[in-house]
């Protein structure tokens, strides 16, 4: 067997995931060297410094024509490097938020800083991988650090709980998806998802058994990391009882990634199989996940596990988006309404690059906007209550507005965004994915999507309508102030605001990442 | 020789009695040896998918998959640990803090 050549051109690619991971092992080496009573604030800087890096280092290959890395196990590509930065963008804003929500709690430890990174490189990969071993390893790689993280506080029950449900239900997606992979290799005779489009239209007829029950089980596998219905059901648990801060970056970062995962994958193997059958699987998912997601958020009280429900919402209004990329066609003649700042390619190619700009958009959206809801939530948050069912009662946010006005015009323009109220990022957003399904045809789709989202503005409004209209509660507790906190949710609500009235510098980069696939 | 058709019977048995492990197993390190199994059936296959090919690839992954389930399992054990710590059990009818 050949030894492969590497040569430094191969590890360039490489270079924000390196940069993430050098940054985690700094912070994991420097922790030993510390006293149990040294200052550790340099550690949220350092962490911060380098996703800021590794996201600049993401801009700059934004760009670029796509080019095979490593041998072809994964692949650089505008796509691949948009996701990077809005899993940066999503790391820094949680960095931010976890500083005074770990100094309250005495857990400040170079550890959870390094996980951070650690879950951040790997859905970095993710994103690039391009062969169904390299995303195995890649998805653990991001899974095992979060597990870590979601039971990192080791006092009370909660975590424990939540990062054991995690687990469980993470290695068990995890095993669904390598079972899928290995029949698909069986059925194919390679991993490499390039390659794998040519024998898997020879195989659907000599072994379909082979090759649906692969392709259905790698659905299973994604469908239980996006959190999408019937496989959501770990979801509200673990984004309960984990850190809320690492709910912030599970909910941002690890759908992101998984979505592109899922997104490169079925993708390339729609050019094998029939796309229909990946159509009509994405649709009953897309439908399920919206209104199963909508609904069951209605009934929440508790903000945070309201906030895990309409995570489960948002991915269906994603998944939306990921069964616009399979349909064989609107005809020439169609004219399409949200193609118009991409040019090139036949009215389908269109039809499906305009699909992959609104999954891009949507997950750059809800990144804003979820991370910083979450840290509303943990500033709101006291250690003392995490025991007590009302650590997160939306009475909580009774009266916010005559407390803390700043932070409560921020919570509104996040539960705006989330709503998808203009004028924010998340309103752009829900537009550009629902008019890609529009001009895929799933009108009805899109209609179910449209109704479910306007049932979830009802609970975005509520808690709106508690910090604005409710009194402020008796012998509530002086709010404390932070400035890394301050700092992330003047970032992301200016984030969310601003983009959505001026849409136009992200919608540029899009086209980039969005032409890709469109060949 | 055994027919790798054989083999490839076997693992999706064991990765049947993994799935149903991990959905009516009540112990934590049952459910926790189960979703181990699954992971050892997807090696036999990819194993066994490579003899038949004459292929080095599957044989390559499952090594990669042996070392990510050792990772796996330390992350595991210590969260199981984690949690007989905090409540003195295993048994998942006592994970019920949360409720929806």
């Amino acid at each position: 067997m050949n030894l492969p050549n590497l040569s430094l051109a191969d590890f360039l690619p490489l270079l924000p995931a390196i940069i993430m991971v050098v940054g985690a092992s700094i912070l994991l080496l420097s922790e030993v060297f510390l006293s149990t009573t040294a200052s550790r604030a340099y550690q949220a800087v350092l962490t911060v410094v380098t996703a800021v890096a590794a996201g600049a280092m993401a801009l700059t290959t934004m760009f670029e024509p796509p080019q095979e890395v490593m041998l072809g196990f994964g692949v650089l590509d505008p796509f691949s490097s948009f996701l990077t930065f809005v899993v940066c963008v999503g790391l820094t804003l949680a960095t931010l938020s976890s500083v005074s929500f770990l100094r309250k709690r005495g857990a400040e430890r170079g550890e959870f800083y390094a996980l951070m990174l650690f879950a951040s490189a790997g859905m970095s990969l993710l994103a690039m991988s391009n062969e169904l071993i390299t995303l195995f390893v890649n998805i653990e790689v991001l899974s095992l650090s979060t597990y870590a993280l979601t039971s990192y506080l080791r006092r009370g029950t909660r975590p424990s709980e939540a990062g054991f449900k995690y687990f469980i239900l993470g290695a068990f997606s995890s095993a669904l998806l390598l079972y899928g992979a290995a029949l698909l290799y069986g059925a194919t005779g390679t991993t490499h998802l390039t390659a794998m489009a040519g024998p898997l239209s020879t195989a659907i007829s000599s072994q379909p058994g082979l090759v649906y029950a692969g392709i259905i089980l790698v659905i299973a596998g994604f469908a239980f990391k996006v959190a999408a219905v019937p496989f959501h059901m770990w979801t509200p648990d673990v984004y309960e009882g984990a850190p809320t801060p690492v709910t912030a970056l599970m909910s941002a970062g690890v759908k992101a990634a998984a979505f592109a995962a899922m997104v490169r994958v079925f993708f390339m193997v729609g050019k094998g199989v029939d796309p229909q059958m990946l159509l009509g699987l994405f649709s009953v998912l897309a439908f399920l996940t919206m209104v199963a997601g909508n609904l069951l958020a209605i009934p929440q009280r508790n903000v945070k596990r309201m906030l895990a429900y309409s995570s489960i919402a948002h991915a269906g209004y994603l998944l939306v988006g990921v069964a616009a990329l399979f349909v064989t066609g609107p005809g020439e003649q169609f004219r399409l309404l949200g193609a118009s700042a991409l040019t090139g390619g036949t009215p389908l190619d269109l039809a499906r690059a305009e699909a992959l700009r609104g999954i891009l958009y949507y997950l750059l959206a809800y990144t804003f906007s979820a991370v910083g809801a979450f840290a509303i939530v943990s500033v709101l948050e006291r250690r003392e209550d995490e025991e007590k069912g009302t650590a997160w009662d939306l009475e909580r946010f009774s009266g916010l507005a005559q407390r803390k006005p700043g932070w409560a015009f921020a919570m509104a323009a996040f539960m705006l965004s989330l709503g998808g109220i203009p004028p924010t990022i998340g309103f752009m957003s829900k537009l550009l994915i629902f008019q890609a399904a529009v001009d895929a045809g799933l009108i009805g789709l899109t209609i179910v999507g449209v109704l479910s989202s306007a049932v979830g503005i009802y609970y975005y409004l509520r808690v709106v309508v508690y910090m604005f209209m409710r009194p402020v509660p008796e012998g509530a507790q002086a709010l404390e102030k932070s400035w890394s906190t301050e700092l992330a949710l003047v970032l992301s609500t200016a984030a969310v605001v601003i983009l959505g009235i001026i849409p136009g510098p992200i919608m540029g980069w899009l086209e980039q990442a969005s032409s890709i696939f469109g060949q | 020789m055994v027919p790798i058709t054989y083999y490839l019977l076997l693992a999706a048995a064991l990765f049947c009695m993994g799935m149903f492990g991990v959905l009516v197993r009540r112990n934590a390190l049952v459910v926790f040896m189960s979703v181990e199994l699954m992971l050892n059936a997807a090696n036999l296959t990819f194993v066994s998918f490579a003899r038949m090919r004459g292929d080095d690839l599957g044989h390559v992954s499952a090594f990669f998959v042996i070392a990510v389930a050792a990772a796996e399992a330390a992350i595991g054990l210590a969260i199981v640990i984690a949690v007989f710590r905090s409540r003195g059990s295993v048994l998942l009818e006592d994970l019920r803090t949360m409720k929806h």
